[in-house]
């Protein structure tokens, strides 16, 4: 009702009126319009702003309500399908629903559905709704049709109030280092940021922690200012800010349980690592501490490898550490071709000498690489090109 | 029940086998062919390491996960980046094999000729100058043959004019190396390659020879086209 | 000159280093030398393997270490004590040599040869047997033979090794009074009478190439009668003998016909020599990977490479085995290497080349070669 008077005082002329206000006639048409008047009085009105002010919500607003409410009701339906789904699950495999945990229901449907298929994306799943289907955002105007978020406008809000955000902390940084060169003050050393163990957001982990798609070049933009707040001296006051976006890299597996040797027959300590591949090549190592730098591989000597070059390979960690006269390799590959088999050999024997060897020798092999899985396969072959990434001539026109 | 068995589409990360939660690029296949940019290059060969650990960086970098070396090297103390570089370039159709060994006799070689000049020589002083180590041989013929200028055709109202300009490092060890190859392939059918390959690079390293002859013709084509060296920045 | 003078007075010293040992008779060498190189006099080498004894690539080093060193090693020793032990009237006993490919077996025999002219054998020695059967440049030499039917001659090969032959035995031939048993008819105008000396016939076949097949038969007979009549005791050497029973040759008769080795002269000669029907002298023998092509190199152990027909012609027989470096020897080889300047950088380098080159003499030469 308010909403009414406003657009009446809008749209009704004011006039500079030489009758006074006391005048009877236009004191009571005056009278007339401030009041609040019954709704069949508007009814009868035939004007189109008036018919149109009658759809409070724009059309963009009611096409969102019945989107949002559509989404909603199927997150629910499928919320409720889930758990049921859950309960069910439990009951066939014969455990509690209560405390049925989502690990347990990869198992139970990997049990219950094995699946040849060799990619794991490809394979049947269950996971709770969220996780399955992309997040929407929340209503992002009000039933004006005004905008929450001051960049709306933008079409990316979200990303460039993160934009504002970062430049807003490049400023504060700027300012806080002048106050103490004023004060003639000099940065704490303490308070460095240490960004070694972390990378930045990768544009999809971007894209669904925003909720929006961004382009290339935008994601570049992104890097480039995130890398600007960080090489100024004062970055560590907005660190919070800076951790949000960085993801941890979880590379220190190397210095984690590293296995203790067992003991064979004749007293010697020996370590397997099983799982030791490269391409096609499969097999496992194993090294037995007092030893003399013998070598075997497949029951013979490191002639099983006729080229120069795999031969090097199975020696470069040991000639690495030193350790070539201190310890026996014997190892069992099969699969894939010489250089598959040698480096496969490297890492398990560079795996196991983990044992063997001092902490500081340790990352010592680390910053050298002997230690990284080498998960690179070939790659396949495309349909209508001639290989993997090799494509027919191209022509201009 | 069926229902609520959906197949993941590009929204979920993938598990590798090696249990690091890295969410591959949006792609059909799902293998990995190469390492994603944040893995730093490793560092094997023992003098680098020991400017590391002078330089207390060795624990920082450990921390950072680190690509595995390429199958053709190794830390021992006889490999040489170079000699690596070089067989590369020899190699055509992925035949690392024979490009090592063509390499490796052309080593030979060179160093059988060497000692051959060796023992011929009558003064410890004339001794004393015969280079016998092969790698060395190789390293001068590069450097001789390294050209310092390059020449990017401009066009300047309709004519392309040759314009000298500066060369990168690694532009320069390029042309090097491939212009040695080059000259080894104008060679005569029945001499093999390593034999040819060993004389050019003797000659290289002597500063005579085909090689050094290209590169001084282009030394001079830049000397001689210097005055359209401001075309560069018009 | 000045180098080489320096060279006689490193020598002088050499006996110092461990690598050298100046002891350069095979008669006298004993166990305090083994991994120790001893040189060969540039004349006797010459002498004894200029058209072939040394494998080519061992000529190469000659050429580039300008010496000729062997090595002293164990199945050398044992081999000279053995045919020093062996009892002459009995006889003759077969020694065959087996190893992978590389591990030295021509270079012991090439230290046996050195031996056996020492001690003054009349020596019968086939450098390489799949020279003859196996290498083939634009056009081989062949004819049919004309004493025997469906016979292959190869007249130039046999030449050469006359040739060889004679060079080896030079002195022997001077000096002994050895001469042939029966005549041999060449052709009507042409025949070596009984009683003419043995380097008569010889010279006979290296200049009419068309009889010297023949030739090589007649000697064979010869110089077993010779032997049996203790006149000279013989030394045989052949290299690469499983060549001669592989199935196949690379010859073609002029009709595209493969042939096989039973059907070429020189095969039927040597497998007559090698058989022990006759006394006095030392059959050496040495199995060879690479004498056959490469499908059929799966082991080098003498049963495998033989086949049936060449174990039963053997049979008995000793086998010798010659294996890889030892530790010490392979030290002792690095620092010659060394030494003649093909080996050079520091010396962590000798831990890497012991893996890698495994041990193997061949594959430790070629894996110094760019280094």
């Amino acid at each position: 009702m308010k909403m009414s008077l406003n657009i009446i005082r809008y749209f009704v002329p004011k006039t500079k009126c030489h009758f006074s206000w006391k005048n009877p006639i236009i004191q009571g048409t005056i009278q007339y319009t401030t009041a609040s008047g019954s709704s069949d009085v508007f009814n009868n009105m035939t004007d189109w702003e008036t018919l149109s002010k009658k759809k409070k919500i724009s059309k963009a607003m009611k096409a969102y309500l019945e989107r949002a409410r559509e989404h909603d009701d199927f997150m629910k339906k499928q919320q409720f399908e889930y758990n049921i789904g859950k309960r069910h699950l439990a009951n066939m495999m014969g455990e509690n629903p209560e405390t049925f945990t989502q690990k347990d229901v990869d198992r139970a449907i990997e049990y219950l559905f094995p699946s040849g298929i060799y990619d794991p994306a490809a394979r049947p799943l269950m996971k709770p709704p969220e996780e399955v289907f992309p997040a929407r955002k929340a209503a992002e105007f009000d039933e004006a049709g005004r905008p929450h978020h001051f960049l709306f406008y933008t079409g990316k809000p979200n990303f460039f109030k993160l934009l504002y955000d970062a430049v807003e902390n490049i400023q504060q940084a700027n300012n806080f280092e002048d106050r103490v060169i004023r004060k003639k003050a000099t940065p704490d050393p303490n308070g460095k940021l240490d960004l070694g163990g972390s990378v930045w957001l990768t544009k999809e982990q971007l894209e669904m922690a925003l909720v929006e798609s961004i382009t290339d070049l935008e994601y570049d933009n992104f890097k480039v200012v995130m890398e600007r707040l960080v090489s100024l001296p004062y970055s560590y006051r907005h660190k919070e800010f800076i951790e949000k976006h960085r993801k941890p890299l979880a590379s220190q597996k190397f210095a984690l349980e590293i296995p203790k040797p067992s003991y064979d027959d004749e007293g010697k300590a020996y370590i397997t690592t099983y799982e030791c591949l490269r391409k096609k090549a499969r097999g496992d190592v194993t090294i037995k501490s007092p030893g003399t730098g013998k070598i075997t591989i497949n029951g013979k000597d490191l002639s099983y490898f006729e080229d120069t070059q795999s031969r090097e390979q199975v020696l470069f960690p040991l000639i690495f550490t030193g350790m070539q006269d201190k310890v026996d390799v014997i190892c069992n590959i099969e699969g894939g071709g010489p250089s598959g088999q040698s480096g496969a050999i490297r890492w398990g024997i560079a795996w196991s000498l983990r044992s063997f060897v001092e902490k500081d020798m340790l990352e010592k092999m680390q910053v050298a690489g002997l230690l990284t899985r080498d998960h690179r396969r070939r790659e396949r072959k495309k349909p209508g090109q001639p290989g993997a990434r090799k494509k027919p001539t191209w022509k201009k026109r | 029940m069926a229902k609520n068995l959906r197949i993941i589409n590009k929204y979920t990360s993938t598990y590798l086998f090696n249990k690091w939660p890295v969410v591959t690029r949006i792609r059909d296949y799902g293998k990995a062919t190469s390492f994603p940019d944040y893995f730093q290059n490793p560092i094997f060969r023992k003098e680098d390491q020991v400017k590391l650990i002078e330089s207390n960086e060795l624990s920082k970098l450990a921390s950072i996960p680190v690509k595995p070396p390429a199958v053709y090297q190794t830390s021992s103390a006889y490999q040489d980046p170079l000699v690596n570089k070089v067989i590369n370039h020899v190699m055509e159709m992925g035949k690392k094999q024979l490009a090592r060994s063509l390499v490796e006799k052309a080593f030979e070689n060179i160093k059988r000729k060497q000692i051959q000049r060796f023992h011929l020589a009558s003064t410890p002083e004339e001794k004393a100058k015969i280079i016998l180590d092969p790698k060395v041989i190789l390293h001068m013929a590069v450097e001789n043959a390294k050209p310092l200028l390059q020449l990017s055709p401009i066009k300047r109202g309709g004519i392309t004019y040759q314009v000298p300009g500066p060369i990168t490092e690694k532009r320069s060890l390029f042309l090097a190396i491939k212009w040695l190859i080059e000259a080894t392939n104008e060679k005569e059918r029945t001499v093999h390659f390593p034999e040819q390959f060993a004389w050019e690079l003797l000659e290289a390293a002597n500063n005579t020879g085909k090689v050094v002859k290209k590169k001084q013709d282009l030394h001079r084509l830049c000397e001689a086209n210097r005055a359209y060296a401001h075309y560069r920045w018009q | 000159m000045l180098s080489r003078n320096l060279r006689q007075f490193c020598r002088r010293y050499s006996q110092s280093t461990t690598f050298r040992t100046s002891q350069t008779s095979p008669s006298q060498h004993n166990e305090n030398q083994i991994g120790m190189f001893y040189t060969i006099d540039a004349n006797l080498g010459k002498q004894l393997f200029t058209t072939g004894g040394l494998p080519k690539s061992f000529m190469k080093q000659t050429k580039t270490f300008t010496e000729t060193a062997v090595m002293v090693r164990r199945p050398a020793l044992d081999l000279m004590e053995c045919i020093k032990a062996s009892d002459m009237n009995k006889p003759v006993v077969r020694y065959v040599l087996y190893g992978e490919k590389g591990a030295g077996k021509s270079i012991t025999m090439a230290h046996l040869l050195h031996f056996a002219h020492e001690q003054g054998y009349l020596i019968v020695h086939v450098p390489w047997v799949s020279e003859w059967l196996r290498r083939l440049p634009r056009h081989k030499e062949m004819s049919n033979s004309q004493t025997r039917e469906g016979f292959v001659d190869l007249p130039l090969d046999a030449a050469s090794w006359l040739l060889h032959f004679k060079t080896q035995n030079q002195l022997i031939l001077k000096q002994g009074d050895m001469k042939l048993s029966k005549t041999y008819e060449w052709s009507k105008r042409e025949s070596s009478e009984a009683g003419s000396p043995l380097a008569a016939m010889i010279e006979h076949g290296i200049n009419r190439v068309k009889y010297a097949c023949d030739v090589v038969d007649a000697l064979v007979q010869e110089i077993k009668i010779l032997s049996n009549n203790k006149q000279c005791k013989t030394f045989v050497a052949i290299d690469g003998f499983n060549s001669f029973f592989y199935p196949l040759t690379r010859l073609n008769t002029p009709t595209k016909k493969k042939v096989k080795p039973e059907e070429v002269t020189l095969t039927t000669s040597f497998l007559e020599l090698t058989k022990n029907d006759w006394n006095n002298g030392a059959i050496l023998i040495t199995v060879d990977e690479l004498a056959v092509p490469e499908d059929h190199q799966e082991s080098f152990l003498p049963k495998y490479l033989l086949y049936k027909k060449g174990f039963e012609h053997l049979d008995p027989f000793v086998p010798i085995e010659v294996g890889r470096y030892t530790e010490k020897e392979f030290l002792s080889c690095a620092s010659y290497y060394r030494d003649r300047l093909w080996l050079r950088g520091p010396p962590e380098i000798e831990t890497e080349l012991k893996f890698t080159s495994t041990l193997n003499p061949f594959k430790f030469m070629e894996q110094c070669a760019p280094l």
